[in-house]
């Protein structure tokens, strides 16, 4: 039953998807080759992270400071390639600075036993704070070029960018590791059951360790393909970008409990984010208003998962009944 | 059964802060046998076990499996040493497959390029063939791809079951495997024990129920506060002789129930119903009266108590309280009207365990106690504490004490506390002496006693046939949502229930 019922929910997911987009197609300019090429542009960055935050949450934890990590990633880049180095070095340099930063919201957790959402939501100040304290300009540099922005900017057949294909190759091979790998599988464990995790031989701490250093690498991977379509960076921006990429997953159907949810749920979350954003756009809605809606869709999604977190009900009195007339 | 022992375990000690667990225990267990593993909460059995699967070291103390040193350092290693413990339903991961759960931290995995091994994918195939060969063993036909939450309780307990399997355990650790199941999922489940034992397994079978022990051990080990205390073979011993080792005293009586003059009606429902989870059901409740409400698990006796405590609400239906037509909306309502709710599952809903006992007493009687600024009187908080820990020999040694540190049984006295704190006139307990170890349930029971004695009405319900037997004034037997029959107390017998339960 229950199974049946998470197919639908992203198939529902999926459902909504469908018509959001047919219904823009059909009323405004989305379905031409611009609007395809920026939502296609907009979205990468947020289904990488997307992504990356579903597999924290996945384990019961969270990063709050997933935006502002995603500024240092930035940064390091931006500076890199003022100092002249090339793209094979400060791609691989800028994904390590996040999966160190990210390395060590894991490490704390783990070791000083602080739940993540605490320690990462001290880190997010710690790093706005050390933007504008240690960073020259606040970490503002211009005038990268071409040898930053044509990676970002370039495009297949003028339509998809190749940022979107790292995109969804990310997607994919999240996809296989969650389903044929022996990490993807833990992830659930230590969310859904941290003390039978422990029993079937799984660290939970060291499992923990290793989701944000994944995510760390991702948030690398998300914040480059955002910031090589510019021609600057700016630190500062990122500041806040987690709410959407935990808005992302969580209307993906991800349970902020830990344990349940898939991947290709915070593929079409992160999708759905943007295009409702999108939508608001070309109705000429304001800024605020889409911020508004962002909330609100959160709201929903977090209704939706625990709407759906039947466990709670079973619980609650009619555990027995139910469990015996689903044996029968 | 030949007497070759597979596992020695001699002179073992566990420290804990503040407790020693274990002190020089010792155990063997032959091949092929089905070894009961006795004793009150806290006697140090889980310990035990937990030390022999390597979730903890020993202090000290030696451990021989076939003769040579075993060492297991985690879980793992345990495993691979063929050891595998059963733990109840609830370590199953809710949301994965049958299949997912069998393999967690264990999955089979095989190269998927040639050149290059360390990449390894989890086989799907190859897993499934090896779980669906156990439960064909087992003569269980279990979808491999049903999500585990989708199942019963019986059902995960044969999951669980499976899992030890596929991993050719030869020593199987049950831990009270039975908790959770009705008399006839565990019939079901004897039977697979004892085809295991006839394969050659060796089984430690940890259990409160001290019917079962008799019903399908082969010898049985009683420990008491951490210590060794006797192995005998089950059939040169009786249950009193094994409740005296529990205990270390001879329980007069597990059922003190003292004849009450019984008075006038205090409590009626007509014809709730709720859903198709209750059908039209009717009772009365007297003062002074214990009565009881037997049923299979499923019956409906929780959905019951809950909808008359207006936890959930019915359908239809009407409720009487001393006469008076009353209105039950909400809990907090109850409450004040004098019903109090125990709830079967404490550790979830009865009570706060991090907190403490004053707390956790003191909270539903919160608004007495303050005064009009909302300031809780620290003095009253303390004295009414000290009251009920005193009345019902709750073993902590202060009101500050944290209640998850407490034994099974002190953490249900202080559910029931918390209840008498409002004063209730009518308690429905559901389910008091579940897992509670032979001693506290006789206190929880002489609890019950006293009650009623002084006037208060209770409702019994309780899957422990005995209890009902020796507790009740009148018992009430559902079926599928319906009141199936109603027993007097000279009228109760253990196949008269099960005959109208059935």
């Amino acid at each position: 039953m229950k199974r049946r019922r998470s197919i639908t929910r992203e198939a529902t997911l999926a459902l909504i998807l469908l018509i959001i987009l047919v219904f823009l197609s059909l009323t405004t300019s989305f379905f031409s080759q611009s609007g395809l090429y920026s939502f296609m542009l907009d979205v990468s960055p947020t289904i990488v992270a997307a992504i990356a935050l579903g597999m924290v949450i996945f384990t019961g934890n969270i990063d709050i400071s997933a935006g502002t990590i995603s500024g240092f990633v930035a940064y390091t880049a931006g500076a890199l390639v003022k100092a002249g180095v090339p793209m094979i070095v400060f791609v691989p340099a800028a994904i390590t600075v996040g999966t160190l930063l990210a390395g060590l919201n894991g490490f704390i957790t783990v070791k000083f036993k602080v739940p993540s959402i605490v320690v990462t939501l001290a880190m997010n100040m710690v790093h706005i704070g050390f933007y504008a304290t240690f960073l020259p300009q606040s970490g503002w540099i211009e005038n990268l070029g071409p040898r930053f922005t044509w990676f970002g900017r370039g495009r297949i057949f003028d339509l998809i960018p190749y940022t979107f294909v790292v995109a969804i190759v990310v997607a994919v091979i999240a996809m296989l590791v969650m389903r044929y790998s022996r990490f993807g599988k833990e992830l659930y464990a230590v969310g859904g059951n941290r003390q039978s995790a422990i029993y079937s031989g799984i660290n939970p701490d060291a499992t923990v360790m290793k989701v944000f250093l994944v995510e760390g690498f991702l948030i690398g991977i998300s914040a480059l393909l955002r910031a090589m379509t510019r021609n600057e960076v700016m630190p500062s921006v990122f500041v806040g970008r987690e709410l959407f990429f935990i808005s992302a997953a969580l209307v993906g159907g991800i349970s902020i409990f830990g344990g349940s949810g898939k991947i290709i749920g915070a593929v079409m979350g992160a999708a759905l984010v943007y295009l409702l954003s999108i939508a608001m756009i070309y109705y000429g809605f304001q800024d605020y208003y889409q911020f508004a809606l962002q909330g609100i869709i959160i709201l929903i999604a977090v209704f939706i998962t625990v709407a759906d977190f039947s466990k709670i009900r079973k619980r609650f009195g009619r555990r027995t009944r139910l469990e015996v007339a689903e044996n029968e | 059964m030949d007497n070759k022992n597979v596992l020695e375990i001699e002179g073992v000690d566990k420290h804990f802060p503040g407790v020693q667990a274990l002190d020089d225990v010792s155990i063997d267990l032959r091949h092929g046998e089905i070894h009961a593993v006795c004793g009150e909460n806290g006697a140090g059995k889980s310990t035990l076990m937990k030390i022999i699967c390597g979730v903890y070291q020993p202090d000290r103390g030696t451990m021989m499996l076939n003769g040579e040193p075993l060492v297991v350092s985690n879980p793992n290693d345990a495993y691979s040493r063929g050891i595998a413990i059963i733990y109840q339903e609830s370590s199953l991961f809710p949301d994965l497959t049958v299949l997912e759960n069998i393999f967690m931290g264990h999955e089979i995995r095989k190269s998927v390029l040639p050149f290059l091994k360390v990449l390894k994918i989890i086989d799907y195939p190859a897993m499934r063939k090896q779980a669906g060969a156990v439960f064909e063993r087992l003569g269980m036909d279990i979808d491999l791809d049903a999500v585990v939450s989708t199942l019963g309780v019986a059902t995960k307990q044969m999951v669980e079951i499976a899992k030890a399997l596929t991993f050719e355990s030869q020593i199987l650790i049950l831990d009270e495997p039975t908790a959770a199941l009705t008399s006839n999922e565990v019939d079901t489940l004897f039977e697979t024990i004892r085809k295991l034992r006839d394969e050659g397994r060796s089984m430690l079978y940890i259990s409160h129920r001290l019917d079962e022990v008799f019903l399908i051990a082969d010898r049985v080990t009683v420990y008491r506060d951490g210590q060794y205390i006797s192995t005998a073979d089950v059939k040169d011993v009786t249950k009193d002789r094994l409740v005296s080792w529990m205990v270390g005293r001879t329980l007069t009586n597990l059922y003190p129930k003292e004849n009450v003059d019984i008075g006038e009606v205090v409590f009626e429902v007509r014809d709730i119903s709720q859903e198709d989870l209750l059908k039209n059901v009717s009772f009365s409740l007297r003062k002074g009266e214990i009565l009881g409400i037997s049923g299979l698990a499923g019956a409906g006796r929780t959905e019951l108590a809950q909808a008359i405590c207006g936890l959930t609400k019915p359908d239809k239906g009407e409720i009487f309280l001393n006469g008076k037509r009353t209105r039950i909306s909400d809990y907090r309502r109850t409450l004040e009207q004098g019903i109090a709710y125990i709830t079967e599952d404490r550790q979830t809903y009865g009570l706060i365990l991090p907190m403490t006992l004053k707390v956790n007493i003191t909270h539903s009687v919160l608004r007495q106690i303050t005064n009009s600024l909302g300031i809780v009187d620290r003095g009253k908080e303390t004295e009414i504490t000290d009251r009920f820990v005193k009345q019902l020999d709750v073993r902590a040694p202060n009101g500050e004490f944290i209640v998850n540190n407490l034994s099974g049984g002190n953490q249900q006295k202080v559910s029931v506390a918390k209840s008498l704190a409002v004063e209730p006139q009518i308690l429905i307990l559901d389910e008091p002496t579940r897992g509670v170890d032979v001693g506290a349930k006789s206190e929880i029971h002489r609890i019950i006693s006293d009650l009623a004695k002084a006037g208060k009405s209770i409702i019994l319900i309780s899957s422990d046939l005995p209890e009902i037997l020796g507790m009740c004034d009148r018992v009430l037997v559902m079926k599928n949502g319906r009141i199936a029959g109603e027993l007097s107390r000279q009228e109760l017998s253990q196949e008269r229930i099960l005959g109208m339960a059935l």
